[in-house]
């Protein structure tokens, strides 16, 4: 690749490298103007005297001796607990891509390998549920979980994010499905296999990068959720999210809004890794197609 | 080992009918080819048998068992697929283990069992290979080694030589005919390929939108077709088929005539191959203009125009002719087929 790459004329090269490197900057920018931002005051960050103190952090300097302070994220992990939100987070997150993955991978499963019509029905009624916003869904469920005392804890907004993600992840699991031969199950029948043993031990290894990048996705969905998770939690079982939204929200004291700076980045570090992490699953799901036996 | 007893099976979806009426006893040790165009159900009839479809009526049963209602697994099939259907994540060694992983084998004996049927289709250099490392002829022998790592009442093949290349063909399929005698279990092969039909079955099927046609050994079906479809899916070339009159057991068509044929008057087909008749200088049977001559190496193909069906003969490799020149062909009676002009069916004998 990199020998063919170096056969195109120089200055192609040239322009192309420049580009890149100037796409990587305006790409990373933001990102990187908050981690920077984090470790600094209100006052430098969001700054109205001069923006070149929220590089220099100069009134971080006057306050703390330093151009760097770690106040923001003292307040949001300490005094805001912010901590909780991240224990909520990571339980909900897990349930709800735990829960939507298994029933994705059956029902998807199922419906790739039925041969009735009703199936085509069932995945048009998914995909129309998906297409709804889902604050659609909340304004509905609000009024029952009231009553039936089910508002503000978790387990009740696992459940609602799982059906908000279900479709989605019916959808691509089972297109994933689809892309593996029916041979396979019934050579795997014909072997002595079970139904249920075909799955497991003949289509599920085939499919494992398909399961992982659905997977990341409900869980993305499930990470990032605002609609629902500011809707049905209360205060003390808010999730990372609403949590930052909740800091932004309260700018009479000072510092606060860098508790929310500070929580952005605590909120944003996993997701790089997790990412870097699975690159490889990812890709290979996402250009799957080659299980040709 | 295993007698197969296929009784009036039919499969319908809807109002599509996919096979009608297969009514047959496969003898144990027997290599029963299906053979039949696309979409005749030969498929279909080899994936009840197997339990991968069910049949709408009728009984199937192996050694006097009705397996209808068995799962596959229980049904002690083995089956190799046109795909090969291999599980991609498994190297080759897995993959033949694999029937006797789920089977609960004593696993003693697995790598004993794997590797018998690895040397048997020549494996044993890529056992540690995923299939995707593999060449057409190599995932086609995998295929046949897991089929054959357990001992199965019954092997059925679907079409294993449609993916591979002309020359592999040829080979695997001695391979295939040597192994099936080896192993002396009841197979049945499924193809479209009518030499391969020829070269391997004990008996063959012909058979056409679901409906048998024809069940007999090759010689047969080759010599005495029971229908016009039979006749022309049969041979290559396959059999020529001119439509005349029979009067007074002649039989007439423009630029044809054949005497002392047994037949009833009026409309028939006539067939006859294009090794039974031979060119000759003048006084043959049928007297026409060439179409066209192909030189096939061993012989030429000569081939004229009736009424308008090519009809071809095949003639000495010396014989030149151009086309457009008058040509003679003769046609021995004995080797003449007659056929019902409307249904097709055979006439006589």
């Amino acid at each position: 690749m990199s020998s063919k790459a170096m056969k195109q004329p120089v200055a192609l090269r040239t322009f192309s490298t420049i580009f890149v490197v100037l796409w990587l900057i305006v790409a990373a920018f933001p990102f990187l103007w908050t981690l920077w931002g984090s470790f600094k005051v209100e006052l430098d960050f969001f700054s109205k005297a001069d923006w070149r103190n929220a590089l220099t952090g100069a009134r971080t300097m006057v306050e703390h001796g330093s151009a760097f302070t770690s106040t923001g994220y003292e307040g949001a992990w300490v005094q805001e607990e912010f901590w909780r939100a991240v224990l909520n987070t990571a339980i909900v997150c897990f349930f709800t891509v735990t829960i939507s993955l298994t029933i994705g991978t059956l029902g998807g499963y199922a419906l790739s390998r039925s041969s009735y019509r009703y199936t085509f029905w069932l995945l048009i009624t998914a995909l129309i549920f998906r297409a709804m916003p889902p604050i659609t869904l909340v304004a509905g469920y609000l009024l029952p979980f009231f009553e039936w005392n089910l508002w503000g804890i978790l387990p009740t907004t696992i459940i609602v994010l799982v059906a908000i993600n279900q479709p989605f992840t019916l959808w691509m699991l089972h297109s994933f499905f689809q892309k593996i031969p029916k041979e396979l199950d019934e050579s795997a029948k014909v072997d002595g296999c079970t139904q249920f043993q075909a799955f497991r031990h003949v289509i599920i290894p085939v499919m494992w990068p398909g399961v992982i990048t659905t997977g990341l996705f409900s869980f993305l969905l499930a990470y990032n959720d605002f609609a629902v998770t500011s809707m049905l939690l209360s205060k003390e079982n808010q999730t990372m999210v609403p949590k930052i939204a909740s800091f932004l929200g309260t700018t009479q004291t000072e510092g606060n809004v860098m508790f929310a700076v500070a929580a952005v980045v605590s909120a944003t570090a996993p997701l790089f890794i997790l990412v870097m992490f699975f690159q490889r699953q990812i890709v290979s799901g996402l250009t799957q197609g080659a299980v040709k036996g | 080992m295993a007698e197969i007893q296929l009784r009036n099976i039919k499969k319908r979806w809807g109002h599509v009918v996919g096979v009608d009426n297969f009514d047959l006893t496969i003898a144990d040790k027997e290599f029963l080819v299906l053979l039949g165009p696309s979409g005749c159900g030969k498929t279909t009839t080899m994936r009840m048998i197997a339990g991968l479809e069910d049949a709408t009526d009728g009984d199937i049963l192996i050694d006097g068992v009705r397996v209808n209602d068995l799962e596959p697994k229980d049904r002690d099939v083995a089956m190799v697929f046109q795909s090969y259907a291999l599980y991609p994540n498994m190297n080759v060694y897995e993959n033949i283990r694999f029937p006797l992983k789920v089977r609960g084998v004593d696993t003693a004996l697995h790598d004993e069992r794997v590797m018998q049927a690895a040397e048997r289709v020549e494996l044993t250099d890529f056992l540690d290979r995923k299939p995707a490392a593999l060449s057409g002829g190599q995932r086609q022998r995998v295929a046949l080694a897991r089929a054959i790592v357990r001992k199965p009442k019954v092997f059925l093949m679907d079409e294993p030589l449609s993916n591979l290349d002309a020359k592999l063909r040829v080979s695997t399929r001695a391979q295939i005919k040597n192994l099936s005698h080896d192993l002396a279990a009841t197979t049945i092969y499924v193809t479209h390929d009518q030499i391969e039909a020829m070269t391997l079955a004990d008996r063959v099927v012909v058979m056409k939108k679901g409906v048998v046609q024809q069940v007999g050994s090759p010689t047969e079906i080759y010599d005495t077709p029971a229908n016009t479809f039979v006749a022309s899916f049969i041979g290559n070339p396959a059999m020529n088929l001119v439509d005349g009159e029979m009067t007074g057991g002649t039989f007439r068509a423009p630029n044809v005539e054949i005497a002392g044929l047994a037949g009833p008057d009026g409309r028939v087909t006539l067939g006859f191959r294009a090794e039974d008749a031979s060119v000759a200088n003048a006084g043959g049977e049928i007297n026409a203009p060439i179409y066209t001559l192909e030189l096939l190496g061993d012989a030429t193909m000569v081939s004229v125009r009736i009424g308008g069906q090519l009809v071809a003969v095949k003639a000495d490799k010396t014989f030149r002719s151009e086309i457009g020149d008058p040509v003679s062909i003769h046609v021995h009676k004995d080797h003449c087929h007659l056929f019902h002009a409307e249904t097709g069916a055979r006439i006589g004998e």
